[in-house]
């Protein structure tokens, strides 16, 4: 299954950003940020299905759950970085 | 035993609070370290503190700081706002968490209101003193010795009108007086988790409408590669290893207080303290009460020296305290500096028989004094 992350720059952010997801309806599973997407090393994600990912943006937003990079993984399981 | 000390920390603590601190032990890991179960248990029990305390002193769930106790986070606000020899501005009833950091960054300090019990005296003292365009002011909700309220929302008023950044100390009115990060402008509020939020000891927060400068720097979980503490909430205040068991006592000392009437505790408080300070007069104390007073009292008895009357207390059973109460600036602003005083601290669950037998305790120990 090909997934979206969202990345943040603590996992208080990314909690935030969960239950902002969550109020939106859309359910998302808080994970270790992969080693190779942490810039900064060591952070947390959000792994959402990529359907879900232009609303989670949104809600992410109006919410004001300030976060890094959204990534989305491709046919060949690659991650791609969506421009936000 | 009649526990009448919980100013200095409240007992015994609820069972919701001991069951989640052991709870904690059993199933929680370290937070922010790792993806495993026991770590995501321990983050989401920590997340829900913040949520609670965000939710009960209005502000974000990242703007709750957790500290190791109120002094912890009294001193990362003052080391934000205060540079060596600054001039701030302190009320005369400062608990040594105030006055110690303040004195070590050998700030030049103006008191501002020594009169107990007396808003005016407080009120027109300290707008004259932040004419003076002090660099911050740091003020405490309740004295800590006398349970004198002090008009905090008039000073925190005038604070923002004259443009002086300020620091709330809550360490006795947490709990159970309203406190409101967003609404009363502070940059910074402290308080202990272990007094009137009934959790453990080795627990507070601090809540920051500003980013501190970091007490401590050290592994956050977060943006390792960098050598500079992170720039966000909450990390940049929690170097270290978070007590996790300890706040989520914090947690459920929240949610138990959550669930009483507002206002409820601070008055069964103030009423108990308004029944001793009476009985206490009846048998020649000197008390120190009057309007504004919340659940603390001090007084003075008769002929007996206070840390003497406090271990005869003690012996029949009651927990008092005597002393300096690490607020000598508190005492000299009342005269006792010489003396200090026998301090009786009310909690939630404090009762009205516990008063009816402290007070026959104290008439049987001061009657033989005569």
């Amino acid at each position: 299954m090909r997934y979206g992350y969202i990345t943040f720059r603590s996992i208080t952010f990314a909690q935030r950003g969960q239950r902002a997801l969550q109020r939106g309806g859309i359910e998302s599973a808080l994970l270790r940020t992969p080693g190779a997407l942490s810039e900064r090393g060591c952070g947390y994600c959000l792994r959402i299905r990529p359907k879900k990912l232009e609303r989670a943006i949104c809600l992410l937003r109006d919410e004001q759950a300030a976060f890094s990079r959204v990534l989305v993984q491709r046919e060949n399981g690659e991650l791609e970085e969506r421009e936000t | 035993m009649i526990y009448l000390d919980h100013g200095a920390t409240s007992w015994p603590k609820p069972a919701a609070v001991r069951y989640a601190v052991n709870r904690a032990m059993r199933m929680g890991g370290n937070p922010g370290r790792g993806g495993h179960r026991a770590a995501m248990w321990a983050a989401d029990a920590v997340y829900r503190c913040r949520e609670a305390a965000g939710q009960f002193f209005d502000a974000a769930p990242e703007q709750v700081v957790f500290t190791g106790s109120c002094t912890h986070g009294l001193n990362m606000a003052i080391r934000t706002l205060v540079r060596p020899g600054d001039r701030v501005v302190i009320s005369g009833f400062e608990h040594n968490a105030v006055t110690r950091p303040l004195h070590g960054l050998r700030a030049e300090i103006i008191t501002a209101g020594r009169r107990l019990f007396d808003w005016e005296d407080t009120l027109c003292s300290w707008e004259a003193a932040l004419q003076k365009k002090p660099t911050a002011a740091v003020f405490t909700h309740i004295s800590n010795v006398f349970g004198y309220i002090l008009p905090v929302e008039e000073m925190a008023r005038l604070c923002v009108v004259y443009g002086v950044p300020f620091i709330l100390d809550c360490a006795q009115s947490a709990g159970v007086y309203p406190v409101k990060l967003r609404a009363s402008g502070a940059d910074f509020i402290a308080m202990p988790g272990h007094k009137g939020l009934l959790g453990p000891q080795g627990t507070g927060i601090l809540l920051c409408a500003r980013r501190p400068e970091p007490l401590l720097m050290g592994g956050t979980g977060s943006a390792s590669r960098q050598q500079e503490m992170p720039e966000e909430l909450p990390d940049r205040g929690e170097a270290g290893t978070l007590n996790v068991p300890g706040i989520c006592g914090v947690a459920a000392g929240i949610a138990r207080l959550s669930h009483l009437e507002p206002g409820l505790v601070a008055k069964r408080e103030a009423e108990l303290a308004s029944t001793v300070a009476r009985g206490l007069a009846r048998l020649n104390c000197r008390v120190f009460c009057g309007a504004h007073q919340g659940g603390v009292l001090s007084f003075l008895p008769p002929e007996v020296d206070c840390e003497r009357a406090a271990a005869s207390f003690a012996e029949r059973g009651i927990a008092l305290r005597a002393g300096l109460h690490c607020a000598p600036l508190a005492h000299e602003s009342a005269g006792t500096l010489d003396t200090g005083t026998l301090r009786i601290s009310f909690g939630p669950d404090s009762t009205e028989n516990q008063t009816e037998r402290f007070l026959r305790t104290a008439a049987a120990l001061f009657r033989k004094k005569r």
